[in-house]
């Protein structure tokens, strides 16, 4: 009996045995049919072929970057938000001759090495992938595109470049910020423009709560309306808001260009301030505030 | 289509001989000479702008005003009460629309026996504080305020003069809404402007709903153009190139001075000033050329002074800074350099050097203190600036 049981113990080893070196075998088998003969030439081509998409890359980059520019202002946009779709196409074409120079690509083994290749990608470089999905799917969604003004966590600027996995902003300090395109899964975000050549730009402006209001309000409409700035075909609004200290007066205008924001708002206070004191218009005095035990 | 293709056959075996000319050059063959188009000699320059200074404003702009005005003037008469006491006419901001209006209005008042009072302004006030003083002060020293006021008709000729882009600059037009509004209905009032700033007013004081109709000129057509320009043509003996080979294809012009004028008034947008422009930079002098000691005789040895086919220069790169200047010129018409500073919001020193830029170009042109958009520049101008985001005209 103790002999039976010994012979059906080893007969079991002896098949997982085997079992494991079909597999492995199998597994040889499958990727030297995936994998084509790779050779010197091939490997030079292929170089080449990643070389020549990088540059392309580049010169698309730079074209519809100086042509974007150049054009009216209305197309400007548009041209810029051309670019990642452009991007997305010399990438996907480059991947699609590589793999068909490397791999034997029929049906079932570009299911395998989908698997393969997404089992790798999901472990080991799970915030990539993610923020290379997140960027394909942003192209549909667009919560941004190039020439947006938008506002990531802390972060604001214009986007200057919408690249496979982040997307950069330029912030009114000059500053490149790389924003990863996985921030759109989880963050909010918030676009001034969504494509628009205007952003709304709100100023705002104190004074106590005893001033003139019907003043204030027709100083604040004119300063808008004879800015060089301001885009007259868009609304210009005077809205207030009362707080404890005084009166806020929000003016909500949009310049001709987005992108002259900072300027613009300059350009209103500059004005405003100088009718303001002309005449003779009380700001909050927050002296009385600042004592008050309650504050 | 047909009739196209047979226009087409027939023009190739007109050319063929001047085609197949082209096509076998040879540099042994003897060609024929190519014109030689240079500069007006001074005597000759200096008469043709003398003709084009003294050239009246055109018939055709002053026949469509008066017939506006005088159907607006009946339909007010007919029912004071109800129908609008005024009408706008607009012009491109490069036409002197203040001229035309009052050439015409005395022509007209004078014909009727209307009692006419023109606006004295010819300039906007140097301070612009002073500009509702200015007209508050014409207006009712000249029209009384009492009830028994006589019939009157009342110009502002050029409207761009009553106000200037700027926090006070806007208190003559508000004035002269109050006006327009609950003033005189012995009043009819006739008021002339460019069509930028109209635009640019309307959108800041809605003030096209104080008015009544407002009529634009018409652009001015081939035809008026032409027999508007033959005076000089004919004191100069001036000859027309050949319309170019499309024109003669497509459009089957054979007539080279009625081809020339339907480009004219074509590349010009129907605008007297920009067409006159063009039409003195298309002129070139003919130089019959000697060749190998024998003068060559063709058939323009007699008339010698040419006017080439029309066309528009070609505008510079413009940064956004000139961009809002020339906006702001469009929009006022004419502009002092303190004025212009003071509508941009910038600094005299800052808006001098665009300036200085600008007019090297040739985009500006500058007379005494007062800038202008060069007329020859206007068409493309506005085309760059209303597709830059610039409030140009409704449309």
């Amino acid at each position: 009996m103790e002999g039976v049981s010994r012979m059906l113990q080893f007969n079991y080893q002896y098949y997982l045995a085997q079992s494991a070196g079909d597999a492995a075998k199998e597994t040889a088998e499958q990727t030297k049919r995936i994998v084509s003969k790779i050779t010197t030439d091939k490997i030079i081509q292929g170089l080449i072929i990643l070389l020549a998409a990088y540059i392309i890359l580049r010169v698309v980059d730079r074209l519809v970057n100086w042509l974007s520019e150049r054009i009216a202002k209305e197309w400007r946009l548009r041209v810029k938000q051309f670019l990642p779709f452009l991007r997305m196409v010399i990438l996907a074409f480059t991947t699609a001759i590589l793999a068909n120079m490397f791999l034997n690509l029929s049906q079932e083994n570009i299911l395998a090495v989908t698997g393969t290749v997404a089992v790798a990608l999901g472990f080991a470089f799970k915030d990539y992938a993610s923020s290379i999905i997140a960027g394909i799917v942003g192209l549909f969604e667009a919560p941004y595109g190039v020439g947006d003004r938008i506002k990531i966590g802390d972060y604001y600027g214009e986007v200057v470049s919408y690249g496979l996995r982040a997307v950069r902003i330029k912030t009114p300090t000059d500053n490149m910020i790389t924003v990863p395109h996985n921030k759109i899964w989880t963050e909010a975000i918030s676009n001034s423009n969504a494509g628009a050549l205007e952003a709304q730009v709100v100023t705002k402006f104190y004074f106590a709560h005893d001033v003139e209001v019907n003043l204030v309000r027709k100083i604040l409409y004119r300063v808008a309306q004879t800015s060089k700035y301001t885009a007259l075909k868009l609304p210009i609004v005077v809205v207030m808001v009362e707080e404890p200290w005084g009166t806020v007066f929000k003016l909500k205008a949009y310049p001709l260009d987005a992108r002259d924001e900072f300027i613009y708002q300059t350009d209103l206070i500059t004005r405003a301030k100088q009718a303001f004191i002309r005449h003779k218009v009380d700001y909050p005095d927050l002296t009385a505030f600042n004592e008050s035990p309650e504050k | 289509m047909a009739n196209k293709v047979s226009k087409f056959r027939e023009w190739i075996s007109q050319q063929r001989n001047f085609l197949f000319a082209r096509y076998t050059k040879d540099a042994k063959e003897t060609q024929e000479p190519e014109r030689s188009l240079i500069a007006l000699p001074a005597p000759i320059r200096k008469k043709l702008v003398r003709l084009i200074e003294e050239i009246p404003s055109n018939p055709a702009d002053k026949e469509a005003i008066a017939s506006v005005i005088e159907e607006s003037y009946k339909n007010w008469r007919e029912d004071p009460h109800n129908a609008d006491n005024s009408v706008v006419v607009l012009s491109s901001p490069v036409t002197a629309v203040s001229r035309i209006l009052s050439e015409t209005l005395e022509e007209w008042t004078a014909q009727k026996q209307l009692p006419l009072k023109l606006l004295s302004l010819t300039a906007r006030p140097y301070a612009v504080e002073t500009i509702k003083s200015k007209i508050e002060h014409e207006l009712k020293s000249k029209v009384g305020d009492d009830g028994d006021e006589p019939l009157e008709i009342v110009a502002i000729p050029n409207l761009s003069w009553c106000f200037l882009r700027s926090l006070d600059g806007l208190s003559g037009i508000e004035y002269l809404q109050s006006l327009l509004c609950s003033g005189s209905k012995n009043r009819f009032w006739i008021i002339g402007a460019g069509q930028v700033g109209w635009e640019y007013l309307h959108s800041v004081c809605a003030i096209e709903a104080y008015c009544g109709e407002v009529f634009v000129l018409p652009p001015i057509e081939p035809e008026k153009m032409q027999s508007w320009f033959d005076p000089i043509v004919d004191e100069l003996g001036i000859t027309f190139d050949e319309p170019r080979i499309d024109k003669q294809i497509f459009e089957g012009e054979t007539d080279n001075k009625e081809g020339y004028f339907k480009h004219l008034a074509d590349i010009s947008e129907g605008v007297g000033t920009v067409a006159v422009q063009v039409f003195l930079k298309s002129i070139c002098y003919e130089e019959a050329e000697e060749m190998e000691g024998i003068k060559i005789e063709h058939k323009h040895t007699k008339q010698n002074i040419v006017a080439q086919t029309p066309r528009l220069p070609e505008l510079p790169d413009f940064e956004s800074a000139d961009q809002y200047l020339l906006y702001s010129l469009l929009m006022h018409g004419d502009l002092t350099v303190s004025a212009l500073s003071e509508s941009l919001g910038d600094m005299e020193s800052e808006v001098q050097a665009r300036i200085q830029i600008l007019r090297r170009e040739g985009i500006i042109e500058q007379k005494g203190q007062v800038l202008k958009i060069n007329p020859i520049h206007y068409p493309k101008v506005r085309r760059e600036l209303a597709a830059n985001n610039f409030i140009i005209n409704r449309n």
